[in-house]
């Protein structure tokens, strides 16, 4: 047939409807039916499962829907004692961290230079054949470096490396508290933290920790925080104040900031401390810590002495002297009942961490709160008596001595599971350099790709959280004893093909003729026994629940032994900041994205931050007054310079952030694992923890990682910043000359104007 | 002159071929009958009535949500072995049977037998954009005091409900019992306007959300 | 199925005292609604899908300096400016007191997006596109918008629904706001807010915890609003549209002075 421009255009019709008509996926015109009985893959029937979100900061308890075997929706878990119910901006990050595009698929063999991240994929019995290989020949001196879980997990990791003769340690991620840790190890003597009972508070002071957003167990927090400001009398309502150096989330909430210098933390603690004695020297609780009826051993933390070292600028004072301010705060604490929240996260992250940590904690003590309610609540210990209620979190010495065992060959197999130092540590700890050695057998669990799986031989990658067995303890405990159990809620996609990582240990040991050795003979009958016979308590109604727990089974409290004030007094020290310029470098925890681990979750990504309402970039957060006095503009790329190298941010002028202070957030920089993390230039994207100075914090020895100083210097080049915000000026109505008669108007109209 | 014709005769041509095909190709009113089914079910021979040599099986006993969720659902390859492992031409003594009744029956216990799927191919479909309930229309039908309707569809005779739930099936299916294969034609238009209609007479609501989510 | 004689009314309050500006409900909706993944671009484009937003407002500058955060939803106003102006009747409002988009209606004139004071309304600019095994994480009971239509909250008018049916039809009990809370019924933003920020709940009933709130700013209206006895306010009350969404005032403890 001739193609004329009538007949052309008819066909092009059809042509164009045809392909508009027959937009129908093959699949929906398909109805499948499920194998077997029970058909809980029933179109169109929901079922609720509830289990375990342990990669939330403190854990949460969660329920998942489940249609058709797919994981739908995650909600909070309304039966469990710290979320109620409730949920984190991470916790539906569970789905895609399930379904992610990029989830290594199965076992994998590389065959590409060591983080080149090239693999082939292998048979399970063939990856499982290298592993019981890699362990029988080189077992003798292995690290197994693993995220910070405890209890059982904790368990079956420690036992694995001892059978073996090797050594666990869990990598916390940059921002691991470990100065907290240690400061309730010294001050309250336990291993795990103790809970803030900010349900039941009146007045709250916390001291640099964000404990709304990244601290601690934000989302028990948040739900405390929402009943702490819902007192039936609302305008005699208890008031938040927040000391710290970042105008963070918790700051912005708070019904005052009180901005301090970085790393005063503990020096504000303790004037409070000192107010709270001085003004009621009567108190039991003050006569029990200081040793006598007044400030005893914090006679040195007058306010009044510690103006400079404080650096409180005096226009949030209100007109009152420092002193006044802090007899006033002191007065509403002992008269309504006070808390102190904090003293890790942010406030632990300088060389005099520990000092501040515990300074925060024996201000509770001597308000007289701890283990009353509203007040600090111990931690009760495992319920799972033989299970640990800590990860074997490693400190920066150690991280540097196990960087040199590695580099050196001396450890000859490294196992790796969803940790991921190379990112999270220091660029002169070296961890690249060092798993770089082909002398050491690698093998990674990770469920993704990353920075530090991208070095393994070897992938047998681990199920998603949501696939797998678990159990966790929350960290903290609502102040009794919680046990969560997590369930595998569906089965990994036909596609993929992941193995249980503790079982993989189990089995391994078993084969290689260890199994003795070994707390159970799968990961399952080890929860299975947990809950019946050390808990006592039914299987399937825990599993129903999402967990177990008691709440007669509170922390006993212990009274810091004499002399412990004492100490911590003496030990004060204003932070130790490292490098030269004209700022202080002070990284944080990415609201979603945290220290980068949830960095491949597109959800995470394009979660806007809450105070700068950026997505998907690094940027940095100048102060608005003293960038535009430095000529800087928002989306400039400037170089972000330590004494241990530089990377390249975009500014953001932030009307809140304290003038000399240049606050990152952490969590980009990804190079390796998902295009998500990855498809991003380094002006926009950049990891602030690579170039952090490697000071240690006093005591506890992990890294100080708020301690380094930096100089920002413009690049001249400029970027868009994808953020939520809009670029106008928000403003009254009638600020515009054009709107002053629609103001006269409203004005006459209605006796009502601004 | 001559172009603008052209022009306006293509567009008009265009937009009637796109109505055409939109409203005659969706697949429940098609030109043509369902693609064939990868296993031959015949509805006559287990929903049919014992009478007419069927065994009389209840729509809900192999559809079970349908009285209690949005979708009816096609069974589990197991719910079919719970009779064909018995009914497996192993015992049959006559040659009464085709034996393309126990090559069908020999493919479901084979997909039993690997816990593989079977994939039917879908007849009565609603656009994605829609959401039907089948058990609150079948608690309608079965459910509630003695009473009267006209359902403004198929014959519009005047129904006594409430019903068994087979005939509440039937009432948008046509005669499942009865057909050898189950043809979209057989059953009711499942046109929004049919759904209003009804929803209309049975003074429901016909809020847009009550499908369209 | 809604109840002829006696049709819910369905509102929220917004407490900004409890806000904490956390992102919860925002990554939740997004879960529940098959909202597609905000790449980098489409906020650079400004059209990321929000069907909730935080927004942030400064007030001050340091130290004396005040962040607020604000969730914005549709606002579900009784008298929507986006209703009048959709010439196929995509949009109107439905007796239960929800402004609904009717997706499969909808031809994308985007009069509705320039008629809302609130910038609520999103217009899908691109094909709605998942990779592949995300997709499974989609919502069954939430259609896929196509590209070139309006879309927006519907205070999970699926879940709604879903309690309708289950709760009412068959138990023959009403809706109410615990039953609400306990069979997950609530909006997906509602159920996540860890501070309870977000309520939700029938005005027919008068249980609902959030009735006292709109009896107040409803005998209150306009310039009426220094007599109210709640710390309850609407968004752009000038402006007449009467929304179905009511917010709570931040507890200011340290006014900024000159501050309002």
């Amino acid at each position: 047939m001739k193609l004329t421009r009538r007949n052309f255009l008819a066909w092009a019709g059809i042509a164009a409807t045809g392909a508009i008509a027959c937009d129908l996926f093959d699949d929906e015109l398909r109805v499948q039916s499920p194998a077997l009985i029970p058909e809980d893959l029933v179109k169109g029937r929901d079922n609720w499962y509830a289990t375990y979100d342990g990669s939330a900061p403190g854990g949460e308890g969660v329920l998942v829907r489940v249609m058709e075997g797919r994981a739908k929706k995650v909600r909070g878990n309304p039966r469990f004692p710290t979320n109620q119910g409730k949920q984190s901006a991470t916790a539906d990050t569970l789905l895609q961290s399930l379904y992610h595009p990029d989830r290594i698929e199965g076992p994998m063999l590389r065959n590409g230079p060591r983080g080149s991240g090239r693999y082939r994929p292998i048979s399970w019995e063939e990856a499982l054949n290298r592993f019981n290989a890699a362990v029988d020949d080189r077992g003798n001196g292995m690290l197994l470096i693993t995220e910070d879980r405890k209890c059982s997990f904790a368990r079956i990791c420690g036992a694995f490396a001892d059978a073996f003769g090797g050594r666990h340690v869990a990598f916390g991620g940059a921002a691991d508290d470990t100065a907290y840790r240690a400061a309730v190890k010294d001050v309250m003597g336990t291993d795990s933290l103790p809970f803030h009972d900010i349900a039941n508070a009146y007045s709250l002071a916390s001291f640099g920790s964000d404990f709304l957003s990244t601290w601690g167990s934000p989302t028990a927090y948040s739900v405390a925080y929402g009943k702490f400001r819902s007192s039936p009398h609302v305008e005699d309502r208890g008031r938040h104040y927040h000391f710290g150096s970042r105008y963070s989330m918790t700051a912005a909430n708070a019904d005052k900031w009180i901005p301090i210098n970085p790393g005063a933390e503990g020096y504000a603690a303790l004037a409070l401390a000192w107010a709270v004695a001085s003004t009621h020297p009567e108190s039991s609780a003050v006569a029990q810590i200081t040793g006598e009826a007044g400030p005893g051993p914090l006679r040195d933390f007058n306010p009044d002495a510690l103006v400079e070292v404080l650096g409180i600028p005096g226009e949030v004072l209100d007109g009152k002297n420092l002193r006044e301010f802090f007899e006033e705060l002191a007065h509403d604490y002992m008269a309504h009942g006070g808390l102190a929240i904090g003293g890790g996260g942010e406030a632990g992250a300088y060389s005099n961490g520990q000092f501040n940590a515990a300074a925060v904690l024996i201000l509770n003590y001597i308000i007289g709160n701890v283990g009353h309610k509203g007040g600090l609540l111990p931690d009760p210990g495992s319920p799972i008596s033989d299970t640990p209620t800590a990860a074997p979190v490693a400190s920066l010495a150690d991280w540097q001595r196990i960087a040199g065992d590695i580099s050196s060959g001396a450890t000859p197999l490294v196992i790796i599971h969803n940790a991921n130092p190379v990112h999270g540590l220091p660029a002169s700890m070296g961890m690249e350099a060092a798993l770089a050695n082909e002398g050491v057998v690698v093998i990674s669990g990770s469920q993704f790709l990353d920075e530090t799986s991208a070095m393994a031989d070897l992938l047998i990658p681990d199920r998603a959280a949501l696939e797998a067995w678990g159990d966790d303890l929350p960290d903290p405990m609502p102040g009794y004893h919680v046990y969560a159990v997590q369930q595998p809620v569906v089965n990994p996609l036909a596609d993929l093909d992941p193995r249980s990582f503790p079982d993989v240990l189990l089995n391994a040991a078993a084969t290689l003729g260890r199994g003795g050795d070994m707390p159970a003979e799968s990961y399952e009958a080890m929860i299975r026994a947990n809950v019946e016979d050390t808990l006592g308590a039914d299987f399937t109604d825990t599993l129903m629940y999402g967990g177990w727990w008691d709440e007669s089974a509170t922390g006993r409290v212990v009274t810091p032994p004499e002399g412990t004030l004492a100490r911590i007094a003496r030990n004060a020290s204003p932070a130790n900041l490292v490098g030269g310029g004209d700022f202080q470098l002070q990284p944080y925890e990415h609201h979603t994205l945290r220290d980068g681990r949830n960095a491949h979750l597109p959800w995470a990504q394009s979660t806007p931050d809450p105070l700068t309402t950026v997505t998907w970039q690094t940027w940095v957060d100048i102060n608005e007054t003293q960038g535009r006095q430095m000529g800087l503009r928002e989306g400039d790329v400037v170089n972000i310079t330590t004494g241990a190298g530089s990377i390249q941010a975009l500014v953001y002028l932030n009307p809140g952030a304290p003038p000399g202070i240049a606050a990152v957030p952490m969590g980009g920089g990804r190079t390796l694992g998902s295009s998500y993390a990855t498809d991003r230039d380094a002006r926009e994207s950049s990891n602030v923890v690579s170039i952090l100075e490697l000071v240690v914090v006093d005591g506890s020895g992990g890294l100080a990682w708020g301690s380094t100083r930096c100089s920002i210097t413009p690049t001249g080049d400029s970027m868009a910043v994808s953020k939520l915000e809009g670029d106008y000026t928000s403003r009254e109505v009638g600020e515009h000359p054009a709107e002053q008669v629609y103001k006269s108007i409203s004005a006459e109209g209605g006796g009502h104007g601004h | 002159m001559a172009i603008a014709g052209l022009v306006v005769t293509a567009i008009v041509a265009f937009i009637l071929v796109v109505l055409f095909i939109s409203w005659f190709s969706n697949p429940p009113f098609g030109w043509g009958n369902a693609p064939a089914q990868p296993i031959g079910f015949p509805h006559t021979v287990h929903a049919g009535s014992v009478e007419e040599g069927g065994h009389a099986i209840q729509c809900e006993f192999c559809h079970r949500n349908v009285t209690s969720g949005a979708a009816a659902t096609v069974p589990a390859v197991e719910v079919c072995v719970i009779c064909h492992k018995q009914v497996n031409g192993s015992n049959v003594t006559t040659d009464a049977v085709a034996p393309e009744t126990l090559i069908n029956i020999q493919r479901v216990l084979d997909k039993h037998a690997e816990e593989r799927p079977i994939d039917w191919e879908r007849v009565h479909r609603v656009p994605d954009h829609v959401r039907f309930v089948h058990e609150a229309h079948i608690r309608f039908l079965t459910q509630g005091e003695e009473r009267t309707v006209t359902l403004p569809i198929g014959d519009e005779k005047p129904m006594n409900l409430p019903v068994t739930t087979a005939e509440a099936c039937s009432v948008c299916h046509g005669d499942v019992a009865h057909m050898e294969e189950v043809q979209p034609q057989d059953g009711q238009s499942l046109k929004m306007g049919t759904c209003l209609d009804c929803h209309r007479e049975n003074n429901v609501s016909t809020d847009c959300t009550i499908c369209h989510k | 199925m809604p109840n002829a004689e006696h049709p819910h009314k369905w509102g929220m309050v917004i407490d900004l005292d409890k806000c904490t500006g956390c992102q919860a409900c925002v990554v939740a909706c997004q879960a529940e609604n098959n909202i597609p993944i905000n790449t980098k671009d489409y906020f650079l484009q400004r059209r990321a899908y929000e069907w909730i937003r935080i927004e942030r407002y400064w007030e001050g500058e340091y130290p004396n300096i005040k962040a607020r955060f604000m969730p914005v939803l549709c606002q579900h106003c009784e008298n929507a400016p986006c209703e009048p102006v959709c010439p196929v009747y995509a949009t109107y409002h439905n007796e239960e007191g929800l402004n609904v988009q009717v997706y499969n209606r909808c031809v994308g004139t985007r009069y509705c997006i320039n008629n809302c004071p609130y910038q609520v309304r999103m217009f899908n600019y691109w094909h709605p596109n998942w990779p592949a095994r995300l997709e499974n994480q989609l919502n069954p009971d939430v259609t896929v918008r196509t590209r070139g239509i309006t879309e927006k909250c519907t205070f999970c008018v699926q879940r709604i629904r879903r309690g309708e049916i289950e709760v009412e039809a068959r138990g023959g009990q009403r809706l109410n706001d615990e039953r609400i809370a306990g069979g997950n019924y609530d909006p997906a933003c509602v159920q996540a807010c860890p501070t309870n920020a977000l309520m939700f709940g029938d005005l027919e009933d008068q249980g609902t915890a959030i009735k006292p709130y709109f009896d107040d700013v409803n005998a209150h209206p306009g310039h009426g609003e220094h007599d109210r006895e709640t710390r309850g306010y609407r968004l752009l009350e000038e402006m007449n549209t009467r929304p179905s969404v009511i917010y709570l005032k931040k507890i200011d403890q340290y006014p900024l002075k000159g501050g309002h």
